[in-house]
Protein backbone atom coordinates (compact mmCIF):
# COMPACT_ATOMS: atom_id res chain seq x y z
CA UNK A 1 0.00 0.00 0.00
CA UNK A 2 1.18 3.37 -0.52
CA UNK A 3 -0.06 6.83 0.64
CA UNK A 4 0.41 10.57 -0.35
CA UNK A 5 0.26 13.50 1.43
CA UNK A 6 0.31 17.19 0.37
CA UNK A 7 -1.11 20.36 1.95
CA UNK A 8 -0.68 23.77 0.23
CA UNK A 9 1.96 26.13 1.97
CA UNK A 10 -0.21 28.15 4.63
CA UNK A 11 -2.84 25.75 4.70
CA UNK A 12 -1.11 23.47 6.99
CA UNK A 13 -3.16 24.74 10.61
CA UNK A 14 -6.58 24.63 8.67
CA UNK A 15 -6.21 21.12 7.03
CA UNK A 16 -5.05 19.80 10.41
CA UNK A 17 -7.69 20.88 12.68
CA UNK A 18 -10.71 19.87 9.98
CA UNK A 19 -8.99 16.25 9.91
CA UNK A 20 -8.91 16.39 13.89
CA UNK A 21 -12.18 17.67 14.85
CA UNK A 22 -14.21 15.97 12.09
CA UNK A 23 -17.00 18.49 11.48
CA UNK A 24 -20.81 16.75 10.12
CA UNK A 25 -21.32 17.90 7.15
CA UNK A 26 -24.23 19.96 6.32
CA UNK A 27 -24.44 18.65 2.64
CA UNK A 28 -23.48 15.88 1.23
CA UNK A 29 -23.79 13.99 -2.58
CA UNK A 30 -22.90 10.87 -3.78
CA UNK A 31 -22.61 8.96 -7.16
CA UNK A 32 -21.32 6.19 -8.89
CA UNK A 33 -18.84 6.37 -11.37
CA UNK A 34 -19.55 3.07 -14.37
CA UNK A 35 -16.11 2.23 -15.70
CA UNK A 36 -15.18 3.84 -19.24
CA UNK A 37 -18.60 5.39 -19.23
CA UNK A 38 -16.96 8.14 -20.69
CA UNK A 39 -20.81 9.41 -22.07
CA UNK A 40 -21.92 10.14 -18.25
CA UNK A 41 -18.12 11.85 -17.02
CA UNK A 42 -18.44 14.81 -15.97
CA UNK A 43 -22.48 14.35 -14.35
CA UNK A 44 -20.85 14.52 -10.57
CA UNK A 45 -18.59 17.23 -11.12
CA UNK A 46 -21.05 19.24 -12.83
CA UNK A 47 -23.80 19.09 -10.02
CA UNK A 48 -20.78 20.03 -6.80
CA UNK A 49 -20.46 22.90 -8.77
CA UNK A 50 -23.90 23.67 -8.94
CA UNK A 51 -24.30 23.53 -5.48
CA UNK A 52 -20.88 25.62 -4.53
CA UNK A 53 -22.23 28.55 -7.33
CA UNK A 54 -25.74 28.20 -4.79
CA UNK A 55 -24.30 28.64 -1.90
CA UNK A 56 -22.20 31.60 -3.16
CA UNK A 57 -18.69 30.70 -3.07
CA UNK A 58 -15.87 32.88 -4.83
CA UNK A 59 -15.53 32.16 -8.72
CA UNK A 60 -11.86 31.45 -8.49
CA UNK A 61 -12.22 29.04 -6.21
CA UNK A 62 -15.50 27.61 -7.95
CA UNK A 63 -13.11 26.81 -11.17
CA UNK A 64 -10.88 24.71 -8.71
CA UNK A 65 -13.06 22.56 -7.52
CA UNK A 66 -14.65 22.08 -10.96
CA UNK A 67 -11.31 20.93 -12.28
CA UNK A 68 -10.21 19.17 -9.35
CA UNK A 69 -13.41 17.47 -9.58
CA UNK A 70 -13.74 16.80 -13.21
CA UNK A 71 -10.24 15.52 -13.30
CA UNK A 72 -11.09 13.15 -10.97
CA UNK A 73 -14.17 12.09 -12.41
CA UNK A 74 -12.37 11.62 -15.19
CA UNK A 75 -9.62 9.31 -13.79
CA UNK A 76 -11.99 6.94 -12.26
CA UNK A 77 -14.09 6.71 -15.58
CA UNK A 78 -10.46 6.10 -17.61
CA UNK A 79 -8.51 3.87 -15.54
CA UNK A 80 -11.18 1.92 -12.46
CA UNK A 81 -13.32 -0.55 -12.70
CA UNK A 82 -15.76 1.84 -11.07
CA UNK A 83 -16.07 4.00 -8.24
CA UNK A 84 -17.58 6.86 -6.16
CA UNK A 85 -17.17 10.26 -5.92
CA UNK A 86 -18.53 11.29 -2.11
CA UNK A 87 -18.98 15.40 -2.02
CA UNK A 88 -18.82 16.64 1.73
CA UNK A 89 -19.69 20.49 1.84
CA UNK A 90 -18.92 22.69 4.84
CA UNK A 91 -19.28 26.07 5.38
CA UNK A 92 -16.12 27.03 5.03
CA UNK A 93 -14.64 24.01 2.62
CA UNK A 94 -15.77 21.26 0.31
CA UNK A 95 -13.98 17.98 0.68
CA UNK A 96 -14.33 15.37 -1.94
CA UNK A 97 -13.95 11.69 -1.62
CA UNK A 98 -13.46 9.43 -4.75
CA UNK A 99 -12.87 5.70 -3.56
CA UNK A 100 -12.53 2.83 -7.09
CA UNK A 101 -11.71 -0.48 -7.38
CA UNK A 102 -9.30 -1.29 -10.08
CA UNK A 103 -5.44 -1.47 -10.87
CA UNK A 104 -4.65 0.88 -7.94
CA UNK A 105 -1.55 3.78 -8.69
CA UNK A 106 2.10 2.08 -8.08
CA UNK A 107 4.16 4.81 -8.28
CA UNK A 108 1.88 7.72 -6.30
CA UNK A 109 5.04 10.26 -6.74
CA UNK A 110 5.45 8.77 -10.43
CA UNK A 111 2.15 10.14 -11.16
CA UNK A 112 2.78 13.67 -9.27
CA UNK A 113 4.87 13.86 -12.76
CA UNK A 114 3.26 16.01 -15.36
CA UNK A 115 2.94 14.24 -18.46
CA UNK A 116 3.42 10.38 -16.83
CA UNK A 117 0.49 8.42 -17.74
CA UNK A 118 -0.35 4.44 -17.28
CA UNK A 119 -3.69 5.09 -19.71
CA UNK A 120 -4.37 2.33 -21.80
CA UNK A 121 -4.24 2.86 -25.92
CA UNK A 122 -8.14 2.67 -25.67
CA UNK A 123 -8.76 5.65 -22.76
CA UNK A 124 -5.56 7.62 -25.30
CA UNK A 125 -7.72 7.09 -27.99
CA UNK A 126 -10.88 8.88 -26.33
CA UNK A 127 -8.66 11.70 -25.65
CA UNK A 128 -7.92 10.88 -22.52
CA UNK A 129 -4.56 10.17 -20.71
CA UNK A 130 -2.36 12.88 -21.38
CA UNK A 131 -0.70 12.58 -17.88
CA UNK A 132 -1.64 15.47 -16.14
CA UNK A 133 -5.06 14.01 -13.83
CA UNK A 134 -3.26 14.36 -10.81
CA UNK A 135 -0.69 17.53 -11.01
CA UNK A 136 -3.87 19.07 -12.10
CA UNK A 137 -5.67 18.20 -9.10
CA UNK A 138 -2.85 19.08 -6.57
CA UNK A 139 -2.82 22.20 -8.62
CA UNK A 140 -6.05 23.33 -7.66
CA UNK A 141 -6.42 21.63 -4.52
CA UNK A 142 -5.16 23.29 -0.62
CA UNK A 143 -4.94 19.50 1.09
CA UNK A 144 -4.83 16.28 -1.03
CA UNK A 145 -4.38 12.36 0.18
CA UNK A 146 -4.40 9.50 -1.89
CA UNK A 147 -4.08 5.91 -0.36
CA UNK A 148 -3.80 3.19 -2.86
CA UNK A 149 -3.55 -0.59 -2.95
CA UNK A 150 -2.07 -2.39 -6.05
CA UNK A 151 -4.98 -4.42 -7.63
CA UNK A 152 -6.86 -2.85 -4.81
CA UNK A 153 -8.64 0.02 -4.41
CA UNK A 154 -7.81 4.03 -4.69
CA UNK A 155 -9.08 6.55 -2.06
CA UNK A 156 -8.75 10.34 -2.98
CA UNK A 157 -9.34 12.81 -0.70
CA UNK A 158 -9.59 16.31 -1.77
CA UNK A 159 -9.94 19.65 0.18
CA UNK A 160 -10.09 22.72 -1.13
CA UNK A 161 -10.76 26.14 1.08
CA UNK A 162 -13.54 28.81 -0.02
CA UNK A 163 -11.33 31.10 1.22
CA UNK B 1 -28.25 40.91 -3.11
CA UNK B 2 -27.72 43.15 -6.20
CA UNK B 3 -29.88 46.44 -5.74
CA UNK B 4 -29.28 47.48 -9.33
CA UNK B 5 -31.89 47.98 -11.62
CA UNK B 6 -31.58 46.23 -14.88
CA UNK B 7 -32.95 47.87 -18.29
CA UNK B 8 -34.60 45.43 -20.31
CA UNK B 9 -35.81 45.44 -24.23
CA UNK B 10 -38.70 42.99 -23.77
CA UNK B 11 -42.22 44.22 -22.09
CA UNK B 12 -44.55 41.95 -20.40
CA UNK B 13 -48.11 42.71 -21.63
CA UNK B 14 -50.22 40.63 -18.82
CA UNK B 15 -53.49 40.94 -20.53
CA UNK B 16 -52.36 38.86 -23.86
CA UNK B 17 -51.06 36.36 -21.01
CA UNK B 18 -52.70 33.29 -21.15
CA UNK B 19 -50.42 31.63 -18.20
CA UNK B 20 -49.57 28.92 -20.66
CA UNK B 21 -45.73 28.99 -19.10
CA UNK B 22 -44.09 28.28 -22.80
CA UNK B 23 -41.53 31.15 -21.76
CA UNK B 24 -40.91 29.98 -18.65
CA UNK B 25 -39.59 26.86 -19.88
CA UNK B 26 -37.57 27.88 -22.28
CA UNK B 27 -35.84 30.97 -20.34
CA UNK B 28 -31.99 29.87 -19.87
CA UNK B 29 -31.77 31.38 -16.49
CA UNK B 30 -35.12 30.72 -15.14
CA UNK B 31 -36.09 34.40 -15.31
CA UNK B 32 -39.93 34.05 -15.90
CA UNK B 33 -42.20 32.72 -13.50
CA UNK B 34 -46.15 32.06 -13.67
CA UNK B 35 -47.58 33.89 -11.01
CA UNK B 36 -51.60 34.79 -9.72
CA UNK B 37 -51.67 33.68 -13.62
CA UNK B 38 -49.70 36.40 -15.09
CA UNK B 39 -46.11 35.95 -15.93
CA UNK B 40 -43.17 37.67 -14.06
CA UNK B 41 -39.78 38.59 -15.10
CA UNK B 42 -37.14 38.77 -12.55
CA UNK B 43 -34.88 41.83 -13.80
CA UNK B 44 -31.75 40.41 -12.60
CA UNK B 45 -31.55 37.43 -14.40
CA UNK B 46 -32.75 38.10 -17.64
CA UNK B 47 -29.85 38.38 -20.01
CA UNK B 48 -32.29 39.92 -23.20
CA UNK B 49 -31.75 36.49 -24.80
CA UNK B 50 -35.32 36.82 -26.49
CA UNK B 51 -36.08 32.71 -26.39
CA UNK B 52 -39.13 34.19 -24.63
CA UNK B 53 -40.57 36.34 -27.24
CA UNK B 54 -40.04 33.69 -29.89
CA UNK B 55 -41.24 30.93 -28.01
CA UNK B 56 -45.15 32.72 -27.40
CA UNK B 57 -48.13 32.27 -28.87
CA UNK B 58 -49.87 34.75 -27.71
CA UNK B 59 -48.13 38.22 -28.00
CA UNK B 60 -48.00 38.76 -24.50
CA UNK B 61 -44.20 39.32 -24.76
CA UNK B 62 -43.42 42.09 -26.81
CA UNK B 63 -39.78 43.52 -28.14
CA UNK B 64 -38.45 46.95 -27.29
CA UNK B 65 -36.38 49.09 -29.44
CA UNK B 66 -35.97 53.03 -29.96
CA UNK B 67 -38.78 54.85 -32.22
CA UNK B 68 -36.97 56.44 -35.29
CA UNK B 69 -38.17 60.44 -33.90
CA UNK B 70 -35.28 60.17 -31.21
CA UNK B 71 -32.64 60.78 -33.85
CA UNK B 72 -34.45 63.77 -34.49
CA UNK B 73 -32.74 66.16 -31.55
CA UNK B 74 -29.65 65.75 -33.05
CA UNK B 75 -27.57 67.94 -35.58
CA UNK B 76 -25.82 64.85 -37.57
CA UNK B 77 -27.38 61.13 -37.82
CA UNK B 78 -25.44 57.96 -38.65
CA UNK B 79 -27.45 55.10 -38.65
CA UNK B 80 -24.65 51.68 -38.22
CA UNK B 81 -26.21 48.48 -39.42
CA UNK B 82 -26.06 44.82 -37.95
CA UNK B 83 -24.39 42.61 -40.51
CA UNK B 84 -27.54 40.36 -40.64
CA UNK B 85 -29.61 43.28 -41.96
CA UNK B 86 -28.49 42.23 -45.55
CA UNK B 87 -29.94 38.94 -45.32
CA UNK B 88 -33.29 40.36 -44.95
CA UNK B 89 -34.14 41.76 -48.22
CA UNK B 90 -35.68 39.95 -51.15
CA UNK B 91 -33.75 39.84 -54.95
CA UNK B 92 -35.84 42.30 -56.40
CA UNK B 93 -34.49 44.70 -53.44
CA UNK B 94 -30.60 45.32 -54.03
CA UNK B 95 -28.82 45.62 -50.52
CA UNK B 96 -27.57 49.34 -51.87
CA UNK B 97 -30.95 49.85 -52.36
CA UNK B 98 -31.77 48.64 -48.44
CA UNK B 99 -28.85 50.49 -46.92
CA UNK B 100 -30.06 53.89 -48.84
CA UNK B 101 -33.66 53.73 -47.70
CA UNK B 102 -31.73 54.84 -43.94
CA UNK B 103 -30.74 58.00 -45.82
CA UNK B 104 -34.52 58.33 -46.16
CA UNK B 105 -35.32 58.08 -43.32
CA UNK B 106 -33.44 60.92 -41.85
CA UNK B 107 -29.45 59.43 -41.75
CA UNK B 108 -27.00 61.46 -42.66
CA UNK B 109 -24.54 58.96 -43.09
CA UNK B 110 -25.23 55.02 -43.50
CA UNK B 111 -21.88 52.33 -41.83
CA UNK B 112 -22.17 48.91 -41.49
CA UNK B 113 -20.73 46.61 -39.42
CA UNK B 114 -19.59 44.52 -42.33
CA UNK B 115 -17.14 47.23 -42.91
CA UNK B 116 -14.62 46.66 -39.44
CA UNK B 117 -14.78 42.72 -39.73
CA UNK B 118 -11.71 42.09 -41.34
CA UNK B 119 -9.77 44.80 -39.18
CA UNK B 120 -11.71 42.98 -35.82
CA UNK B 121 -10.27 39.66 -37.02
CA UNK B 122 -6.49 41.26 -36.77
CA UNK B 123 -7.74 42.36 -33.38
CA UNK B 124 -8.61 39.55 -32.41
CA UNK B 125 -5.89 37.59 -33.32
CA UNK B 126 -3.43 39.97 -31.25
CA UNK B 127 -5.50 39.62 -28.34
CA UNK B 128 -5.16 35.59 -28.46
CA UNK B 129 -1.16 36.21 -28.85
CA UNK B 130 -1.30 38.78 -26.25
CA UNK B 131 -2.68 36.70 -23.91
CA UNK B 132 -1.38 33.30 -24.09
CA UNK B 133 -2.26 32.29 -20.40
CA UNK B 134 -5.83 32.55 -21.20
CA UNK B 135 -7.27 29.59 -22.92
CA UNK B 136 -9.62 30.26 -24.23
CA UNK B 137 -10.81 33.74 -24.84
CA UNK B 138 -14.47 33.98 -25.30
CA UNK B 139 -16.19 36.63 -27.58
CA UNK B 140 -17.96 39.29 -26.62
CA UNK B 141 -19.72 40.37 -29.89
CA UNK B 142 -23.41 38.92 -28.22
CA UNK B 143 -24.66 41.21 -25.41
CA UNK B 144 -26.82 37.92 -24.15
CA UNK B 145 -23.62 36.15 -23.89
CA UNK B 146 -21.83 38.88 -21.95
CA UNK B 147 -24.60 38.53 -19.40
CA UNK B 148 -24.78 34.87 -19.33
CA UNK B 149 -21.23 34.56 -18.21
CA UNK B 150 -21.80 37.63 -15.81
CA UNK B 151 -24.93 35.93 -13.58
CA UNK B 152 -24.28 32.24 -14.53
CA UNK B 153 -20.43 31.47 -15.38
CA UNK B 154 -18.56 34.48 -13.39
CA UNK B 155 -15.38 32.32 -12.87
CA UNK B 156 -15.12 33.27 -16.94
CA UNK B 157 -15.14 36.45 -16.94
CA UNK B 158 -11.42 37.04 -16.86
CA UNK B 159 -11.67 34.87 -20.47
CA UNK B 160 -13.99 37.28 -22.27
CA UNK B 161 -12.25 39.33 -25.06
CA UNK B 162 -12.10 42.83 -23.67
CA UNK B 163 -12.47 44.26 -27.11
CA UNK B 164 -15.76 46.28 -28.18
CA UNK B 165 -17.69 44.38 -30.56
CA UNK B 166 -17.88 45.48 -34.12
CA UNK B 167 -20.74 47.94 -34.03
CA UNK B 168 -19.35 49.78 -30.98
CA UNK B 169 -16.20 49.63 -32.51
CA UNK B 170 -17.27 51.64 -35.46
CA UNK B 171 -19.13 53.49 -32.73
CA UNK B 172 -15.99 55.36 -31.42
CA UNK B 173 -14.41 55.07 -34.62
CA UNK B 174 -17.11 57.19 -36.10
CA UNK B 175 -17.75 59.82 -33.44
CA UNK B 176 -13.94 60.42 -32.97
CA UNK B 177 -14.28 61.24 -37.66
CA UNK B 178 -17.31 62.97 -37.86
CA UNK B 179 -16.68 65.51 -34.78
CA UNK B 180 -13.37 66.67 -36.42
CA UNK B 181 -14.18 66.47 -39.36
CA UNK B 182 -17.87 68.23 -39.03
CA UNK B 183 -16.65 70.51 -36.74
CA UNK B 184 -19.42 68.95 -33.99
CA UNK B 185 -19.56 68.44 -30.35
CA UNK B 186 -20.29 65.16 -29.48
CA UNK B 187 -23.51 65.72 -27.85
CA UNK B 188 -24.76 67.32 -31.56
CA UNK B 189 -23.80 63.65 -33.15
CA UNK B 190 -26.33 60.85 -32.66
CA UNK B 191 -25.50 57.26 -33.13
CA UNK B 192 -27.73 54.92 -33.60
CA UNK B 193 -27.64 50.95 -34.16
CA UNK B 194 -29.56 48.74 -36.38
CA UNK B 195 -29.98 46.01 -34.42
CA UNK B 196 -31.34 42.50 -35.21
CA UNK B 197 -32.49 41.32 -31.67
CA UNK B 198 -33.45 42.94 -28.24
CA UNK B 199 -29.72 42.12 -26.52
CA UNK B 200 -28.14 44.81 -28.41
CA UNK B 201 -31.30 47.12 -27.44
CA UNK B 202 -30.56 46.45 -23.99
CA UNK B 203 -26.68 46.77 -24.61
CA UNK B 204 -27.11 50.10 -25.89
CA UNK B 205 -29.06 51.23 -23.14
CA UNK B 206 -27.26 49.29 -20.29
CA UNK B 207 -23.52 48.82 -21.51
CA UNK B 208 -21.38 46.72 -19.76
CA UNK B 209 -17.97 48.07 -19.62
CA UNK B 210 -17.80 51.02 -21.73
CA UNK B 211 -15.66 53.78 -20.91
CA UNK B 212 -17.39 56.23 -22.86
CA UNK B 213 -20.86 57.31 -23.66
CA UNK B 214 -21.23 55.04 -27.28
CA UNK B 215 -24.23 55.30 -28.82
CA UNK B 216 -27.53 57.11 -28.76
CA UNK B 217 -30.21 54.06 -29.53
CA UNK B 218 -31.00 51.10 -31.24
CA UNK B 219 -33.27 50.38 -33.53
CA UNK B 220 -35.13 47.35 -34.65
CA UNK B 221 -34.42 45.65 -38.26
CA UNK B 222 -37.85 44.94 -38.73
CA UNK B 223 -38.58 48.57 -38.38
CA UNK B 224 -36.56 49.64 -41.03
CA UNK B 225 -37.41 47.43 -43.26
CA UNK B 226 -40.95 48.17 -42.74
CA UNK B 227 -40.03 51.68 -43.60
CA UNK B 228 -37.91 50.42 -46.66
CA UNK B 229 -41.13 48.31 -47.83
CA UNK B 230 -43.59 50.88 -47.90
CA UNK B 231 -41.16 53.60 -49.41
CA UNK B 232 -39.33 51.28 -51.87
CA UNK B 233 -40.26 53.23 -55.32
CA UNK B 234 -38.60 56.54 -53.96
CA UNK B 235 -35.74 54.81 -52.73
CA UNK B 236 -35.27 52.49 -55.68
CA UNK B 237 -35.56 55.79 -58.30
CA UNK B 238 -32.25 57.49 -55.81
CA UNK B 239 -29.31 56.84 -57.63
CA UNK B 240 -26.98 57.88 -54.18
CA UNK B 241 -23.76 55.72 -54.37
CA UNK B 242 -23.77 53.47 -51.42
CA UNK B 243 -20.54 51.59 -49.96
CA UNK B 244 -20.62 48.44 -49.08
CA UNK B 245 -18.44 45.77 -47.79
CA UNK B 246 -19.34 42.20 -48.63
CA UNK B 247 -17.07 40.19 -47.33
CA UNK B 248 -17.70 41.24 -44.01
CA UNK B 249 -21.61 40.74 -43.73
CA UNK B 250 -20.84 36.80 -43.27
CA UNK B 251 -20.29 37.58 -39.46
CA UNK B 252 -24.02 37.83 -38.60
CA UNK B 253 -23.76 33.50 -39.70
CA UNK B 254 -22.49 31.59 -37.03
CA UNK B 255 -19.09 29.32 -38.04
CA UNK B 256 -17.55 32.24 -40.28
CA UNK B 257 -15.84 34.32 -37.18
CA UNK B 258 -14.04 31.78 -36.01
CA UNK B 259 -13.21 31.03 -39.48
CA UNK B 260 -12.50 34.59 -40.48
CA UNK B 261 -10.14 34.89 -37.10
CA UNK B 262 -7.84 31.59 -37.61
CA UNK B 263 -4.78 32.00 -39.19
CA UNK B 264 -3.47 28.33 -39.19
CA UNK B 265 -1.71 29.51 -36.07
CA UNK B 266 -4.80 29.07 -33.60
CA UNK B 267 -7.46 26.84 -32.66
CA UNK B 268 -10.89 28.45 -32.84
CA UNK B 269 -14.31 27.58 -32.42
CA UNK B 270 -18.02 28.86 -32.72
CA UNK B 271 -21.08 27.74 -31.23
CA UNK B 272 -24.77 29.10 -31.67
CA UNK B 273 -27.70 28.68 -29.82
CA UNK B 274 -28.02 29.61 -25.83
CA UNK B 275 -28.15 26.06 -24.46
CA UNK B 276 -25.39 24.76 -26.46
CA UNK B 277 -23.25 27.96 -25.44
CA UNK B 278 -24.29 26.76 -21.51
CA UNK B 279 -22.73 23.12 -22.10
CA UNK B 280 -19.78 24.89 -23.75
CA UNK B 281 -19.20 26.85 -20.56
CA UNK B 282 -19.82 24.32 -18.32
CA UNK B 283 -17.08 22.58 -20.14
CA UNK B 284 -14.56 25.95 -20.53
CA UNK B 285 -15.22 25.54 -16.40
CA UNK B 286 -14.11 22.24 -16.13
CA UNK B 287 -11.49 23.01 -18.09
CA UNK B 288 -12.12 20.45 -20.61
CA UNK B 289 -11.94 23.35 -24.19
CA UNK B 290 -7.81 24.57 -22.81
CA UNK B 291 -6.61 23.57 -26.86
CA UNK B 292 -8.68 26.36 -27.90
CA UNK B 293 -7.71 29.64 -28.46
CA UNK B 294 -10.55 32.12 -29.37
CA UNK B 295 -14.01 30.47 -29.45
CA UNK B 296 -16.96 32.75 -30.68
CA UNK B 297 -20.30 32.26 -28.89
CA UNK B 298 -23.47 33.26 -30.33
CA UNK B 299 -26.67 33.02 -28.37
CA UNK B 300 -28.73 32.42 -31.16
CA UNK B 301 -29.22 29.46 -33.50
CA UNK B 302 -26.62 29.85 -36.72
CA UNK B 303 -25.55 33.69 -35.04
CA UNK B 304 -27.14 36.80 -35.26
CA UNK B 305 -29.43 35.89 -38.43
CA UNK B 306 -31.12 34.09 -35.44
CA UNK B 307 -32.26 37.71 -33.65
CA UNK B 308 -36.03 38.39 -33.20
CA UNK B 309 -35.85 41.80 -34.42
CA UNK B 310 -35.28 40.68 -37.71
CA UNK B 311 -37.87 39.64 -40.27
CA UNK B 312 -36.85 36.91 -42.42
CA UNK B 313 -35.92 33.58 -41.98
CA UNK B 314 -32.55 33.09 -40.66
CA UNK B 315 -31.92 29.99 -43.56
CA UNK B 316 -33.14 32.15 -45.89
CA UNK B 317 -31.20 35.17 -44.77
CA UNK B 318 -28.31 33.02 -44.28
CA UNK B 319 -28.55 32.22 -48.30
CA UNK B 320 -28.92 35.26 -49.15
CA UNK B 321 -26.05 36.99 -47.76
CA UNK B 322 -24.30 34.30 -49.16
CA UNK B 323 -25.13 34.92 -52.52
CA UNK B 324 -24.24 38.29 -52.23
CA UNK B 325 -20.53 37.33 -51.21
CA UNK B 326 -20.05 35.53 -53.89
CA UNK B 327 -21.28 37.80 -56.37
CA UNK B 328 -19.69 41.24 -55.20
CA UNK B 329 -15.92 42.34 -55.22
CA UNK B 330 -14.23 42.46 -52.36
CA UNK B 331 -13.32 45.87 -50.99
CA UNK B 332 -10.77 46.56 -47.86
CA UNK B 333 -11.38 49.28 -44.75
CA UNK B 334 -8.29 50.70 -44.46
CA UNK B 335 -8.08 54.17 -42.49
CA UNK B 336 -5.43 56.08 -40.26
CA UNK B 337 -8.13 56.72 -37.54
CA UNK B 338 -9.19 53.46 -36.91
CA UNK B 339 -5.81 52.31 -36.79
CA UNK B 340 -4.52 55.35 -33.79
CA UNK B 341 -7.79 54.82 -32.11
CA UNK B 342 -6.94 50.89 -31.47
CA UNK B 343 -3.32 51.57 -30.74
CA UNK B 344 -4.45 54.27 -28.11
CA UNK B 345 -6.94 51.26 -26.18
CA UNK B 346 -9.83 53.05 -27.09
CA UNK B 347 -12.03 50.25 -28.48
CA UNK B 348 -10.86 48.25 -24.83
CA UNK B 349 -13.49 47.10 -22.65
CA UNK B 350 -13.38 47.53 -18.78
CA UNK B 351 -12.85 44.23 -16.81
CA UNK B 352 -16.52 43.47 -15.92
CA UNK B 353 -18.21 42.79 -12.73
CA UNK B 354 -19.66 39.50 -11.78
CA UNK B 355 -23.89 39.45 -11.98
CA UNK B 356 -24.05 36.40 -9.56
CA UNK B 357 -27.92 35.09 -9.54
CA UNK B 358 -27.02 31.69 -8.46
CA UNK B 359 -26.27 32.26 -4.69
CA UNK B 360 -29.22 31.81 -2.74
CA UNK B 361 -28.20 34.07 0.28
CA UNK B 362 -25.67 36.44 0.69
CA UNK B 363 -24.35 34.43 3.70
CA UNK B 364 -22.48 31.01 3.05
CA UNK B 365 -23.90 29.38 6.65
CA UNK B 366 -27.57 31.00 5.68
CA UNK B 367 -27.13 29.59 2.01
CA UNK B 368 -25.91 25.97 3.25
CA UNK B 369 -29.33 26.51 5.73
CA UNK B 370 -31.24 26.91 2.69
CA UNK B 371 -29.82 24.11 0.26
CA UNK B 372 -30.15 21.64 2.90
CA UNK B 373 -34.03 23.02 3.20
CA UNK B 374 -34.14 22.85 -0.75
CA UNK B 375 -33.23 19.28 -1.15
CA UNK B 376 -35.81 18.13 1.95
CA UNK B 377 -38.23 19.97 -0.34
CA UNK B 378 -37.55 18.18 -3.05
CA UNK B 379 -38.00 15.12 -1.74
CA UNK B 380 -41.68 15.47 -1.81
CA UNK B 381 -41.81 17.25 -5.53
CA UNK B 382 -42.93 14.52 -8.35
CA UNK B 383 -39.15 15.70 -10.05
CA UNK B 384 -41.65 16.16 -13.65
CA UNK B 385 -40.64 19.95 -14.38
CA UNK B 386 -43.82 19.96 -16.33
CA UNK B 387 -44.37 23.78 -14.90
CA UNK B 388 -48.06 23.46 -13.84
CA UNK B 389 -46.77 25.41 -11.03
CA UNK B 390 -45.20 28.31 -12.74
CA UNK B 391 -41.71 27.34 -12.17
CA UNK B 392 -39.75 26.50 -14.71
CA UNK B 393 -38.64 22.75 -12.55
CA UNK B 394 -39.48 21.38 -9.49
CA UNK B 395 -36.19 22.66 -8.33
CA UNK B 396 -36.73 26.25 -9.04
CA UNK B 397 -40.49 25.71 -6.73
CA UNK B 398 -38.36 23.81 -4.04
CA UNK B 399 -36.38 27.55 -4.27
CA UNK B 400 -38.80 29.66 -4.06
CA UNK B 401 -40.67 27.72 -1.41
CA UNK B 402 -37.98 28.22 0.42
CA UNK B 403 -37.36 32.23 -0.49
CA UNK B 404 -41.25 32.27 0.35
CA UNK B 405 -41.88 32.89 -3.10
CA UNK B 406 -43.98 29.89 -3.44
CA UNK B 407 -45.79 27.26 -1.33
CA UNK B 408 -45.33 23.78 -1.56
CA UNK B 409 -49.31 23.14 -2.24
CA UNK B 410 -48.69 24.93 -5.86
CA UNK B 411 -47.41 21.61 -6.97
CA UNK B 412 -50.89 20.46 -8.36
CA UNK B 413 -49.10 17.14 -9.54
CA UNK B 414 -48.66 16.52 -5.75
CA UNK B 415 -51.98 17.05 -4.30
CA UNK B 416 -53.36 15.27 -6.81
CA UNK B 417 -51.41 12.10 -5.62
CA UNK B 418 -51.85 12.89 -2.02
CA UNK B 419 -55.72 13.20 -3.07
CA UNK B 420 -55.81 9.44 -4.58
CA UNK B 421 -53.26 8.16 -1.17
CA UNK B 422 -55.92 9.01 1.12
CA UNK B 423 -58.54 8.00 -1.14
CA UNK B 424 -56.69 4.68 -0.74
CA UNK B 425 -56.49 4.27 2.39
Amino acid sequence: MSRYWYTREGMENRANRFRQTKPQPVITMDYSIGQHDFVNAGKASGDIKLALKKIGVDSAVLRRVAIACYEAEINVTAHAEGGLIHANIFPDLIQIIVTDTGPGIDDIEQCMVPGYSTATDYVREMGFGAGLGLPNIKKNTDALFIESTKGGHTVLEIIIFYE
Amino acid sequence: MSKKTYFHAIKLIPEKCTGCTKCVRVCPTEALRLRNKVVELDASRCIDCGKCVAACSFGAIETYADDLQVIGKFAYKLAIISTSFAGQFGDGISYETAKRGLLHMGFDAVASEAMVTEMMGLMIREYVSNHPHIKPILSSNCPSIVRLIQVRFPSLLPNLLHIEAPMSVLATYFRNKICSEQKLDSSEVGIFLIVPCVSQVTAVHQPEGTYVHLEDGAISIGDVYQYVMANIKEIQADTTPMEVYPKGLSWAISGVEAEEVNDGSIRTMDVSGVHNVIDILHNIENNQLGVYDYIVLNSCANGCVGGVLNVENPFVAISRIRHLMRNATHKDFHDQLFIDLYRQDRFNVIPLEPRPIMALDDNIKNALTKMKQINEILEKLPGLDCCACGCPSCSALAEDIVAGKAELDDCIVRMRRLKETNRGE
